[in-house]
């Protein structure tokens, strides 16, 4: 199950990002109608985040209209603009806070997952990955630090 | 209700603080296709508003926040606003410009711009919500820094991501210099916007909105956003920004003999490298943040992890190294990040904060200001003890600070003694780390912004390191070598003219002079290309030059009508007079008089006088400002 995510190391808080998902989504620019925000804490963290495309998504499983879905041919989850009704349980629901409603449309928008701001990002903050990635990728880079001390106990031959 | 053109948000927000009303008014779209915003904006509604009349400090005073048509959008570096009115310290047009979120957040509250009038009886707020705006009471703030006003604001209405801009206690002091922050550690530094500020009773402007910008033409907008941004992440200075950020400029211009030592004694600082852009990287760096849009992201972190001068905050740039360090002789780099700090708690320009105190550095040194003076506080260059309790003692007035809270020129004035002598400004205002013995551009440059003492008016930089490319684009290949050549005076009046020219266009449409003057990676036709398909405006490329040239000469009748001629546009005698005593220039003045001839006659602007022509105004649809002209033979 693939995601968008946001590395906040890597992040400068600069926002084009969300820019250009308005841009692609509704046609003008506007942080508030984008899918993704970045979070500005003080001292020195901005961190992007947007939909998990969770596997068991708690937006789906409160909305009383049945207009989020998890579409798994896609494998992510969708929300059908006809079908909400702007409730907004689906923003209690998320314990992230990555769905919310249109500011004028009064509708629930998320990260459909279009990747406009992926290649766009002028850093490479964003990256779209799935868990087993994130997980494989992890594994790696500890073992990786780990590769001095690791190394000490092989029996290699030492000069 | 829209706006005629896209970009704009279409609205002005009008303040009378005297009566405590606010009105909505629509944005003059006439105006815009003259000014175009920002920088251009202000520099017309003050014109017609304020005058030799008006105290700086005074309720008469206007003071206007404004951004650009392209602030808050996806231009590269689209982050800034402009913050204008008479100054006190310098008492001709000022204005300061800075980045950060706020400039943005304005313009997605529905408003392109603030205009603020009269004085509050009592400490206030303007609260901007999504086109409407309400004036509260700011008593419980009014005393409080910047950092402690931010985290209050954003308490209050359980909003962190409301974007605030901000007096500190040297706006509340009215200290001369002090600055109008935004997003913590953004200043609108120079000519003491905060001031103005302050003597409005005005504490901070907070904002918050989820309006559209529109873009005229959204088809077109995206492809040419993509390429904006490309070419500006393969630029190669972009990398070294992202890197280093201006601190990198310390050992820069230590090698070409222009970094301001001891009160522009010399160029060269042995100290250089201590606190210098390697040294901060190395020891010092959090990360770099960036402005709204910004791809460069020369803004960044420091923390000074422990001792006396710990903190985590915003990073200074290359002028504050070189006015709180170089030139008050200052190597320790942890009490230069931590008077930088401090100077954004406060709310305070740290270029001219340590271009005073390096004046009187100098004095003392020169026995000329005692002890006496300073209440026993030593103040021999180098000495970062005295440095630092300086900044508290100026932000709130106490004891020798109260003096030195006017600024070295009005300083000066009140002491005498001949320490009017080593006064480093011009027009009254510091100059910044720039030593025009090692440029002649940057010498010209300085003597003729419409602000006093700048480097930014009109930011002449490609002949400091090799732009052979953009020189032979922007001014033709005929100027070169001489042109290219920063010890060469020759040409440079041509150089400062058309810099000044672009960047107060730059300045118009809210965007950034990194990736506009230095790198020069957008001109005319990409500033053109992206006002066009964001606004539906259809200018030409001689439109936006024209524009330009309305500016500054709309600027320099302000400061004719204030008196301001060809003897005001002049450097310190030390930068006329005394050769600079080491590295590259050695042996150089600046041949001020020779450049500024050139100026004048490619301006239109009268050789004796420095005022510009009829035919030049009325060229430029200056009219309005004929009356204004002193009568032959007044001048």
């Amino acid at each position: 199950m693939p995601y968008l995510y946001g590395d906040s190391l890597k992040c400068t808080g600069c926002r084009i990002c969300e820019l250009y998902c308005s841009l692609c989504h509704e046609r003008v620019l506007n942080p508030k109608k984008a899918r993704l925000r970045v979070v500005r804490a003080e001292p020195a963290i901005d961190k992007p985040m947007a939909c998990r495309q969770c596997a068991d998504p708690p937006c789906a499983k409160v909305c009383p209209t049945s207009a989020i879905t998890r579409n798994e041919k896609a494998d992510i989850v969708i929300v059908s603009e006809p079908k909400c009704i702007g409730c907004g349980a689906c923003v209690e629901a998320c314990p992230f806070g990555v769905i919310w409603l249109h500011p004028d449309r009064k509708v629930a928008i998320k990260c459909d997952l279009c990747r406009a701001c992926v290649t766009r990002c002028p850093v490479d903050a964003l990256s779209v990955v799935t868990s087993e990635q994130f997980a494989d990728k992890k594994r790696v880079d500890l073992v990786s630090r780990l590769k001095p001390i690791l190394m000490e106990r092989i029996p290699v031959p030492r000069g | 209700m829209a706006f005629k053109y896209g970009g704009y948000a279409g609205q002005v927000l009008e303040v009378d603080l005297t009566r405590g009303k606010t009105f909505n008014k629509p944005l003059d779209a006439g105006l815009v296709r003259d000014y175009l915003g920002g920088a251009g904006f202000c520099s017309r509604v003050l014109y017609d508003e304020i005058g030799p009349r008006t105290r700086p400090l005074g309720p008469e005073n206007v003071l206007i926040i404004a951004a650009g048509p392209l602030t808050g959008t996806l231009f590269p570096q689209a982050s800034r606003h402009v913050v204008a009115a008479k100054s006190p310290l310098t008492d001709i047009w000022g204005e300061a410009h800075a980045a950060g979120h706020w400039g943005a957040e304005l313009k997605f509250a529905g408003f392109d711009a603030i205009i603020v009038r009269g004085r509050s009886p009592r400490p206030v707020y303007l609260w901007i919500d999504d086109g409407k705006a309400k004036i509260k009471d700011a008593k419980r703030l009014w005393g409080h820094d910047v950092y402690e006003t931010d985290a209050m604001i954003k308490e209050e209405f359980g909003d962190g991501s409301i974007k605030l801009l901000y007096i500190g206690q040297a706006g509340e002091n009215l200290v001369r210099y002090a600055a109008v922050m935004n997003d913590l550690d953004r200043a609108a530094a120079r000519t003491g916007m905060g001031a103005v500020m302050g003597s409005k009773r005005l504490k901070a402007v907070a904002v918050r909105g989820t309006r559209d910008i529109p873009i005229a033409k959204p088809e077109n907008y995206m492809k040419l956003m993509d390429e904006f941004h490309v070419k500006m992440l393969a630029d190669p200075f972009t990398q070294g920004r992202a890197d280093y950020g201006t601190p990198s400029l310390v050992e820069l211009m230590n090698e070409i003999g222009r970094l301001p030592t001891r009160n522009y004694q010399t160029g060269v600082f042995e100290h250089a490298e201590e606190i210098g852009g390697k040294t901060i990287r190395r020891k010092y760096l959090v990360k770099a943040r960036a402005d709204f849009a910004c791809l460069q992201r020369c803004g960044r972190y420091t923390c000074v992890p422990e001792g006396p001068y710990k903190y985590i905050g915003g990073s200074p740039e290359y002028e504050t190294l070189s006015c709180v360090g170089s030139k008050c002789g200052i190597g320790d780099v942890e009490s230069i990040l931590y008077a930088h700090h401090l100077c954004n708690r406060y709310g305070m320009d740290t270029c001219s904060f340590g271009g005073t105190v390096a004046w009187a550095m100098e004095c003392y040194e020169r026995g000329i200001i005692t002890p006496k003076d300073t209440g026993g506080l030593d103040l021999k260059f180098g000495n970062h003890g005295s440095m630092v309790q300086l900044v508290h003692m100026v932000a709130f007035r106490k004891g020798f600070g109260n003096l030195l809270a006017e600024g070295s020129y009005h300083a000066a004035q009140k002491i005498g003694r001949g320490t009017e002598k080593y006064v480093m400004a011009i027009k009254k205002q510091e100059i910044a780390g720039q030593d025009g013995r090692a440029q002649k551009s940057m010498g010209l440059g300085n003597a003729t912004a419409a602000r006093g003492a700048d480097h930014l008016y009109g930011f002449p930089v490609l002949d400091e390191v090799g732009f052979d490319k953009a020189i032979r684009e922007r001014f033709g290949a005929k100027y070169l070598p001489e042109i290219g050549q920063k010890l060469n005076p020759k040409y440079k009046g041509l150089m400062v003219k058309e810099c000044e020219d672009f960047a107060v266009v730059v300045e118009s449409v809210g965007v950034c002079k990194y990736g506009t003057m230095i790198p020069p990676t957008f001109f005319y036709p990409d500033i053109l290309g992206a006002l066009n398909a964001t606004t539906g405006m259809g200018l030409k490329g001689r439109d936006l030059r024209k524009i330009g040239e309305r500016i500054v000469n709309l600027n320099r009748m302000f400061n004719v009508r204030e008196g301001i001629r060809r003897k005001d546009d002049t450097l310190p005698e030390r930068l006329l007079k005394e050769p600079s005593p080491e590295g590259p220039p050695k042996g150089h003045v600046v041949e001020l008089d020779e450049m500024l001839d050139e100026y004048y006659k490619l301006r239109g602007w009268d050789l004796k006088t420095g005022i510009p022509t009829r035919a030049k105004l009325r060229a430029l649809g200056l009219e309005f400002t004929l009356k204004d002209l002193p009568r032959r033979g007044a001048a």
